[in-house]
């Protein structure tokens, strides 16, 4: 069978719409684009940021006034119960990311390294539990802190969160975990190291990066974190989230004290921002 | 070592297994915080639950409207910027940067920011609109301007998300299906809806997956942008679940609640899971 | 169905160059192939016709239009990527009429061209597969029927074949062949496999570091290599180098190394008197010389130490040590018994003999 060639229609490279109506007004659209972009996300923390810097009677001036002050900061910081926060904050993120991670980086590594049921039946657990809403269990371990008498500490907001990182953690570590060959393992067993040590001295530090993304990570997810917050603490032991949300939502008219308190508990996440974007974005991509 | 999995275990089961069936147990008992007595009243609950007006004709089409609208708007943004951030501009790294702020910012102090920029009397963009003209809008004191701020603020927080993964998978492409397809001589478009996407769409499927069930679950935005009001118009079922065991003292209702909520999501979960398996093998 | 011509074309990214001064004429339907290392600018130039790179200097013209600022999609041509680069969501069928339905050819037509293309290269039962149900070899049909339903003025092929395991790259070699006759159309073919190069060339275009070394039909470039590299790239074991000086003898120039002595024929005499006695370099490929003592005395022989022994089974190859120098002999009797570290006498084929420039490395004829 034989075809006789024909002669396709040759595309002319015209103009683009845009370029038919003005030369380079794509460019602009692009430009005007990323200008709005920019603003869309820093607008809402810039207002934030200057609010927080203006006094008490200077909000009711949107658009005058240059009068700025860090008077808003002072009188935040002077607040005990605010320290406290930030202080019960800080404790919590530390702890609940040492001892997930420290939790997770055994399970993650024997998920990744012995396959099996186990690991089928945890990759089911925690596909489930990642659809069951978190209302679901923390109105009931409302009740479990309260009767073991740990509701309002630190141990009673501690374990509530480890367990939700437990099922997410080890399964970001099985995959840390996969993408390191394991024949470098078997040299090292070979080379007289034991499976302990095979692990400890070969797979570990090759897990490393990703473990810093995820830790760093983790640590802004239970800084950030409210809904735990707001119902397993109280007067004793208040976190940032939820001592900012009484202020939001019960006496709300104070925005300039309302904002410098918003700024400072923003501190984390704009360092992170700033300094350690590398691992944000890694993270985020597991 | 088998040993390695067991702290993860132990954990999982006291903190998140056993609660949900200490939540179930407490959903057929008369729970309230003020009464001790703990009577066991069966279904009582879910039919409370099932037949409460705000339950089922605010509470669930709000919760399904946020998700499908969030995700959809999160999801067209997310691409559309991912796109823009592929090709190389003047002040890349600083737009890089920038939205990741929305991603690090708790999601209580994003509430916080928008519900002060959108105050009726001193926020910045309201007076900006009504500077430039439009009609004064009641953001914070009607139901459907309530509920748009709260899934403008979601689509704030999640488009970056999207982006930077569709940023990584496109960046992961392989350039020959492009340039064969410059050799074929399919145009801009085209080949965004003919090889762009359908290459991404494995990325997309999983993130769509994810955030859907995330966005159920959806609380701390909702409680500090609206309370749920005004007048519980903006209910989502995690903050109805709230409010019934804790602002309403019905903590057996509200158990009752939160346990409907998680079957509802498990039968969701399930189907959106096999939705994609399936969609996966298709689009292979 | 056209000439390309490509005069001094350059490429440089930066001021790092990658490809220098390339003029070639390839001719209507014929089939060139670009052969080198990698690195050598191969891929480059190619991708230069292709119009995915950038032309930095000089002009590249396909039939009689000049296409440096033309996009890919106007030159009229078609390409074979290394990894077929097949659109993994669609049909092999959607595949081969995508850049048909890019340029609005109606589906009738299409159709008609699909099913000769696939009748070609007998992919008739898989048209409503998916790449990824397809193996290897049968992607790569599908890459160039792609090419083939175009019906394209130049085809271009970038290593088509070296994502293929071995035997099927030689089976995939011969169908290639077969295709030229069914489907003539000016080619140009990249690859880094001289085998490819030697079988599938009407002309072979040996490159190396940017630069164009030799053009030339298979068979010249592999019995008159114009440089010591072209020798070396070409053939398989490789061409053995020798560093000899040029002693006269008795009335005869010989080349002499420790413990060798092979006289010049008399016809390479007169081009290297030139060099007096400078030393230059003995090249001589391993099929060349022989296990054993010549019927007449050529002055050619000499002895070495066997060091090696490799069993091909239609062939031996043998490493003799001469002083220090390894010389490997082909083509010797899979039978002949031969034992490690023994003495042995070989010959050298007179005819087959090469000498290059030791500085400039060029042949010297």
């Amino acid at each position: 069978m034989t075809v006789e060639p024909f002669t396709l229609p040759i595309a002319r490279p015209g103009p683009t719409m845009f370029e038919r109506f003005a030369p380079g007004a794509w460019r602009v659209f692009i430009g005007l684009v990323i200008v709005a972009v920019l603003m869309i996300f820093i607008a809402p923390v810039a207002i934030l940021i200057v609010t927080s810097i203006r006094p008490a009677s200077g909000i009711y001036y949107i658009w005058r006034g240059t009068e700025f002050t860090l008077q808003n900061y002072v009188e935040v910081l002077q607040q005990p119960q605010i320290l406290h926060a930030m202080f019960n904050s800080f404790v919590m993120a530390t702890l609940a990311t040492v001892v997930s991670l420290g939790v997770t980086v055994g399970s993650g590594y024997m998920l990744s390294r012995f396959t099996g049921r186990i690991q089928k039946t945890w990759f089911a657990t925690i596909y489930v539990f990642r659809t069951v809403p978190y209302i679901s269990f923390v109105l009931p371990l409302y009740l479990v802190t309260t009767n073991l008498r740990i509701y309002d500490t630190y141990l009673g907001l501690l374990l509530p969160h480890i367990a939700v990182h437990v099922c997410f953690f080890s399964w970001l570590m099985k995959g840390f975990f996969d993408s390191i060959n394991p024949s470098m393992e078997h040299a090292a067993l070979i080379d007289g190291c034991t499976r302990w040590g095979a692990f400890r001295r070969v797979a570990l530090p090759s897990a490393m990066p990703g473990i810093a993304a995820l830790s760093i990570l983790s640590w802004l997810w239970t800084w950030n974190e409210f809904l735990f917050a707001l119902i397993l603490t109280g007067q004793r032991t208040p976190m940032i989230t939820s001592t900012m949300a009484q202020f939001v939502t019960e006496t709300g008219t104070e925005w300039n004290l309302m904002s410098a308190t918003a700024v400072l508990a923003m501190l984390p996440a704009l360092l992170v921002t700033i300094f350690g974007q590398k691992y944000v974005i890694r993270g985020l991509r597991m | 070592m088998l040993l390695l999995v067991a702290p993860a275990a132990l954990v999982l089961v006291c903190f998140q297994i056993i609660p949900i069936f200490i939540g179930m147990n407490a959903s057929f008992r008369d729970w309230s915080l003020v009464n001790p007595a703990k009577t066991w009243i069966g279904l009582k609950h879910y039919r409370d639950v099932l037949s409460d007006p705000v339950f089922l004709y605010t509470v669930l089409p709000n919760t399904f409207m946020l998700m499908v609208s969030s995700v959809v708007l999160s999801l067209a943004s997310g691409l559309g910027l991912a796109l823009l951030l592929n090709k190389p501009f003047f002040g890349r790294p600083v737009v890089r940067t920038v939205i990741l702020l929305p991603l690090t910012v708790a999601p209580v102090i994003t509430a916080t920011m928008i519900r002060w920029s959108f105050n009726d009397q001193f926020g910045v963009i309201t007076n900006l609109l009504s500077v430039l003209g439009f009609p004064e809008i009641g953001w914070l004191s009607d139901k459907w301007p309530s509920f748009s701020l709260i899934i403008l603020t979601d689509v704030w927080i999640w488009a970056p998300w999207f982006t930077i993964i569709i940023l990584a998978a496109l960046q992961g492409l392989p350039r020959e299906p492009f340039e064969a397809a410059q050799i074929d001589a399919s145009g801009k478009w085209r080949t965004f809806t003919h090889i762009t996407l359908p290459m991404l769409k494995p990325v997309i499927i999983v993130c769509v997956l994810i955030r859907s069930i995330d966005a159920f679950r959806t609380f701390d935005q909702v409680w500090i942008l609206t309370g749920g009001g005004p007048a519980r118009e903006t209910e989502v079922f995690s903050v109805y679940a709230y409010v019934e065991a804790f602002v309403h003292l019905d903590y057996g209702k509200g158990a009752a609640a939160a346990g409907l909520g998680a079957l509802i999501m498990l039968v969701v979960g399930i189907g959106l899971y096999k939705l994609v398996n399936r969609l996966m093998e298709v689009s292979r | 169905m056209a000439e390309v011509i490509l005069k001094s074309v350059g490429k440089a990214y930066g001021s790092h160059p990658v490809v220098h001064d390339v003029s070639l004429t390839i001719a209507d339907n014929e089939f060139v192939v670009l052969v080198g290392p990698s690195g050598c600018g191969k891929s480059t130039t190619l991708r230069m016709v292709a119009g995915l790179e950038s032309i930095s200097s000089g002009t590249i013209q396909i039939g009689n239009k000049v296409v440096n600022d033309l996009p890919p999609k106007d030159r009229d041509i078609a390409m074979v990527f290394q990894n077929y680069a097949l659109y993994q969501h669609m049909t092999v069928y959607d595949n081969l009429a995508f850049g048909l339905r890019n340029r609005r050819v109606d589906e009738a037509t299409i159709k008609k061209e699909v099913e000769h293309a696939t009748n070609i290269l007998g992919l008739a039962p898989l048209l409503s597969r998916k790449p990824f149900q397809l193996s290897g070899g049968q992607q790569q049909r599908v890459a160039l029927g792609r090419c083939i339903v175009r019906h394209p003025q130049v085809f271009l092929f970038d290593e088509p074949l070296s994502n293929l395991d071995a035997k099927l790259r030689a089976q995939m070699r011969i169908e290639l062949k077969a295709l030229r006759e069914r489907v003539a159309t000016t080619s140009i073919y990249v690859t880094h496999d001289q085998v490819e190069a030697m079988t599938l060339g009407d002309r072979v275009v040996v490159m190396k570091d940017g630069y164009i070394q030799q053009v030339g039909t298979p068979l010249d470039i592999y019995n008159r290599p114009k440089n010591r590299f072209v020798a070396s790239f070409m053939g398989s074991p490789a061409m053995n180098f020798i560093n000899v000086d040029l002693i006269e003898e008795g009335g005869r120039t010989r080349a002499v190394a420790k413990d060798l002595s092979i006289a010049v024929p008399e016809r390479q005499v007169a081009s290297l008197s030139g060099h007096g006695n400078r030393s230059v370099i003995l090249g001589i490929r391993p099929e060349h010389i022989h296990l054993g003592a010549p019927a007449e005395d050529l002055g050619t022989t000499f002895r070495g130490e066997l060091t090696v022994t490799e069993q091909l089974g239609s062939e031996l190859v043998v490493g003799t040590k001469v002083a220090d120098t390894l010389i490997m002999a082909s083509r010797i009797a899979p039978e002949t018994e031969l034992k490690l570290h023994e003495h042995a006498p070989f010959w050298v084929d007179p005819k087959a003999i090469h000498f290059f420039d030791s500085k400039t490395e060029a042949a010297i004829r």
